[in-house]
């Protein structure tokens, strides 16, 4: 049985990598948490279930058009909530950050209604296959799978491509990379188009998972993926590949001990630990304060 | 100095508000029908998470107060429903009863169909001398507050152990997995209700799970429930949960029903659950099959209204809580909610839409028949009857 | 007195008593993150959290205890100001985004284990008995209220409120002012939690039933955005802000079911259009003493403008 519950918090760690992927990313370049990802994950979903459900198209088409929707959205609330706050506290652009998030929310609630929407059946079969005692379905493969292809890609991107180059370099020294003639703007919202991307990607894997699509999936899991994020070490990609499995694991053996109301509560209280011990986490590397 | 004054002026401000709202109710404290109109508020979410069970309570309201003024109202005066949506949050629900009181001069509250806005109601209503009756509170703690608060629910502590005979005897459980959704009151208070009535009755609780509303994650709780091999599992929250415990259930292999109360009642249940949803049941006070003279009748109505849609548990319940109003206020013969809360009180085998209704003397509902649906080819099915003692 | 006030307040509307009630609640609660956030700097999503110990403690008291009202509110907030200087103690030294996804977990950790806690019903949560006072709520509540207004405004002028401002306008030159940083954020997040668990306990008994689930992270946005309207760091401000999205609602039901979409909005907006809110940069003391015809004696030009 442990077995069995392990695979289970695998699967679930990986579609927690999936979202951390993206909030790692927008982190690393401008030092903001885009308290929004969440919404853009769950934005991700719905247009995923639209897709397959009124336009009837395969799932995976579906996925590639949630992505493409998702990265317009993330472009967008840059620009409007984001860009314009780049000169002023932290505190405004983090206000700003969850009006946004509240506005998103809402709005699918508006137009969703509150109840949890299913894929149809079909959308995508599910197998079963048999790993000794222990099962686990081609569905959790799959995002296994898929998330750790993301990381390679996005690995790649960042270090082998030339806009890859600015981002770092955009990430390191705000200022220093516009003297140099990159342009900041563009950096930017780049990065958020690709981590809405993987988020959307994430939403809809996990809405078929789950087989439930509400408006409110995005706030919870996109704390637990802040979390993972900063676990794993904030900035660097791999790291959010681990940090989402080890918390997805701690989690569902913790349900599986008994604790299941305190499920989200291990979320926070791992953030906190490693805030307070280690900040970098597992994989980060040393943020300098500025002055 | 000057923090003084700005506090002089607000102290002064305030007065000067307190001031104006001073306009008291004319007439003294007791709402009275005025004109050829009585007023009937209706206390529900209309949008929101729980509209589901406010929308069809206010429906029911209106076919019955429509029924009754084609036949010349209640002593010659016209009902009039009140209605306002408190959007399932209990601030929201208090501000609008006391509106409902005090600027729509309502005689009667009908509502909320969920236990906590209830509790948080009745003391308004009751202070106010206005009477409320729920037609969906099943928990405990309500009645309690004043003798002017009133439900026609069938309640857990009644239903449950009529059930659990049921199980044991006739369809022979014997080992249930508990499954109880912790932060959803209803979930919390009838597990409880169900591990009381459960003692003694040859029932083994073999497992108890605790999930959340809202969680979307069963695979740990299933593994551990599936190892304990339960007959079948008892699960007290609403359907958007029961139906993703259900699919996670069948995905492991697990082989269980579930059955639960009247939280799981809804056609979400399938369209979220699908095939992993079939056999499950649900404890309810109303089932359109089987139906008394009383409640055919109803059914007919209904589906003619509503283009041949079946009536639910909660459009039943709203239209009896007017027609126990109703027949109240005929007893009595009077308007006033102080002199119609005794008739109310003394209501004894009253055959409503959704079951033979007597008023205990703690001012308890008692009814008959329990009805025990079980999903079915995608549609729940009356499976069985069970008559409940009426003392 | 009791019986005196008591006649006043029935010979008054309740639904308008209830209106006010809500405002004078609300103020309380805006104050109190009034301090954390708006003087001090530091974003705290849990305020909602805060509030539910203060309500739960209150109510326990008044069920298990006989306390007289008054007392029972000053160990209400005391019990929270407590829990909240435990929870701010080790989070304290983050920086912002931290800190606040850290003040979201602890609310939710806090929930939980009001949802466990045998003593408070778990989900049931608890009946609440009418305050042991004469004097009717209404008063109750609104004297507190222009208690915390008037301890506020004096504390943003003082010595403690100019270095909770230095703390929110640039962390790094405060320290090297030599203000001990841990010392002041977790004395303003003390006070702030203390005016919380107030707000808790008369709202607590205003309502009668509580349960874990009235404390949520909504009401922390609700609570936020009302000293955001306002602006950050007035003290006019949070009680404007409180006051107009307090009784928002009542005139504006028809729109209800929009109501987060617009708070989310108007949050973005604020900060993007104008940061300082309605009344933020608007020194309150400074106009009186204009009124009244004598020169400021603060310098113009103490509200925030950026960075």
């Amino acid at each position: 049985m442990l077995l069995q519950q392990l695979i289970n918090g695998v699967a679930l760690g990986s579609t927690y990598a999936l979202i951390a992927l993206g909030y790692t990313m927008v982190y690393g370049i401008i030092t903001l948490i885009n308290f929004a990802h969440g919404e853009i994950f769950m934005a991700g979903a719905f247009v995923g279930l639209l897709a397959v459900a009124a336009l009837k198209l395969n799932i995976f088409v579906a996925m590639l058009l949630a992505m493409v929707v998702s990265m317009a959205m993330g472009v967008v609330i840059e620009l409007i909530a984001y860009r314009p706050l780049r000169r002023s506290s932290r505190l405004s652009a983090l206000i700003s950050a969850i009006g946004v998030s509240i506005f998103l929310s809402s709005l699918a609630l508006m137009i969703f209604g509150a109840d949890a929407k299913g894929f149809p059946s079909g959308a995508f079969p599910v197998r079963q296959l048999k790993i000794g005692e222990a099962e686990i379905s081609s569905l959790q493969l799959l995002i296994i799978g898929i998330s750790a292809l993301l990381m390679i890609g996005l690995e790649f991107i960042v270090k082998k491509t030339k806009i890859g180059k600015a981002m770092r370099a955009t990430s390191e020294d705000y200022n220093t990379a516009a003297l140099m003639g990159i342009n900041v703007n563009r950096v930017i919202s780049f990065t958020f188009a690709l981590g809405s991307a993987l988020a959307a990607a994430g939403g809809v894997l996990v809405g078929v998972l789950f087989n439930a699509v509400s408006f409110n999936m995005g706030l919870m899991a996109g704390l637990k993926a802040f979390a993972a994020a900063v676990l794993g070490g904030i900035g660097s990609i791999p790291g959010a590949m681990l940090g989402g499995l080890m918390l997805g694991v701690t989690e569902v053996l913790g349900v599986a001990a008994g604790f299941s109301s305190y499920r989200d509560a291990i979320a926070f209280a791992i953030l906190v630990l490693v805030l307070l011990v280690k900040p970098t986490g597992l994989l980060g590397r040393k943020i300098q304060k500025k002055v | 100095m000057t923090m003084k004054k700005a506090a002089a002026l607000l102290l002064v401000g305030m007065l000067a508000a307190g001031g104006f709202g001073c306009k008291k109710k004319e007439g003294g404290e007791a709402p009275k029908a005025a004109g050829d109109t009585v007023k009937i508020g209706f206390l529900g979410a209309l949008t929101g998470d729980v509209a589901m069970f406010g929308k069809p309570t206010l429906e029911g309201m209106k076919m019955a107060a429509e029924e009754i003024n084609a036949a010349g109202g209640i002593l010659g005066k016209k009902i009039e429903i009140v209605e306002a949506d408190n959007r399932g949050d209990k601030q929201e629900g208090a501000s609008v009863t006391q509106k409902l009181i005090s600027r729509d001069n309502v005689v009667a509250i009908v509502g909320d169909p969920t236990t906590g806005i209830t509790k948080v109601a009745a003391p308004i209503a009751q202070k106010a001398g206005v009477v409320l009756l729920s037609a969906g509170a099943t928990g405990p703690g309500v009645v309690e507050t004043g003798d002017f608060i009133f439900r026609d629910t069938l309640l857990d502590s009644v239903a449950i152990p009529a059930c659990i005979d049921y199980f044991a005897k006739d369809l022979g459980y014997k080992k249930v997995a508990v499954i109880t959704s912790d932060n959803n009151d209803y979930s919390v208070g009838l597990s409880q209700t169900f591990r009381d009535a459960a003692k003694g009755k040859g029932i083994e609780i073999v497992s108890d799970e605790k999930v959340k509303d809202g969680d979307k994650d069963f695979s740990a709780q299933i593994t551990n429930i599936k190892a304990k091999k339960p007959d079948v599992i008892f699960f007290s929250g609403y359907y958007t949960e029961a139906a993703l415990i259900m699919k996670e259930a069948r995905k492991q292999g697990l082989k269980a029903n579930m059955f639960g109360g009247d939280g799981l009642f809804s056609p979400k249940l399938v369209e979220l659950g699908g095939d992993a949803v079939e056999g499950t049941m649900s404890a309810l006070g109303f089932s359109p099959e089987q139906a008394s003279p009383v409640t055919a009748k109803f059914v007919e109505s209904f589906r003619k209204k509503f283009n041949g849609a079946d009536p639910g548990l909660f459009d039943a319940q709203g239209y009896d809580a007017i027609m126990l109003l109703a027949d109240a206020m005929k007893r009595a013969n009077s308007l006033d909610p102080k002199v119609f809360k005794t008739a109310l009180a003394q209501t004894k085998k009253f055959e409503g839409v959704s079951g033979t209704i007597s008023m205990r003397d703690n001012r308890e509902p008692i009814k008959s028949p329990l009805a025990l649906l079980e999903v079915k080819g995608g549609k729940f099915v009356l499976k069985n009857k069970v008559p409940v003692k009426m003392d | 007195m009791g019986a005196f006030l008591q006649d006043i307040t029935a010979g008054i509307d309740p639904y308008i008593l209830q209106i006010l009630v809500n405002i004078g609640i609300a103020i309380i609660l805006a104050l109190g993150l009034n301090v954390i956030t708006g003087l001090t700097g530091q974003l705290s999503l849990g305020h909602a959290a805060f509030m539910s110990v203060g309500a739960f403690a209150s109510a326990l008291l008044t069920i298990k205890s006989g306390l007289p009202f008054s007392l029972n509110l000053l160990l209400a907030g005391s019990v929270t100001a407590l829990v909240g200087a435990l929870i701010g103690y080790p989070i304290l030294r983050l920086t912002g985004d931290y800190l606040a996804i850290c003040t979201l977990g602890f609310a939710e950790i806090v929930k939980v284990v009001f949802l466990n806690l045998e003593i408070t019903n778990k989900a049931l949560g608890l009946t609440v008995p009418p305050a042991k006072t004469t004097i009717p709520m209404p008063f109750v509540v609104w004297i507190c209220a222009i208690l915390a207004i008037v301890a506020i405004s004096f504390l943003q002028n003082s010595r403690f409120g100019r270095a909770l401002k230095a703390i929110r306008d640039d962390e790094i030159a405060a320290e090297s002012m030599g203000i001990n940083l841990a010392r002041y954020k977790l004395s303003s997040f003390a006070l702030g939690t203390f005016l919380a668990g107030v707000g808790g306990a008369l709202y607590a008994h205003f309502l009668s039933y509580i349960n874990p689930s009235d404390f949520s992270f909504l009401k922390s946005v609700d609570i936020l955005s009302m000293i955001v309207l306002g602006g950050l760091g007035s003290v006019p401000g949070a009680v404007i802000g409180a006051s107009v999205l307090a009784a928002a609602p009542e005139f504006l039901r028809f729109m209800s079911q929009y109501r987060m979409l617009v708070y989310g909005a108007l949050l973005v907006f604020l900060m993007v259009f104008r940061p300082n809110g309605l009344l933020g940069g608007v020194n309150f003391v400074d106009l009186v003493l204009r009124a009244l015809g004598k020169k400021p004696t603060i310098p113009v030009g103490t509200g925030r403008e950026g960075e």
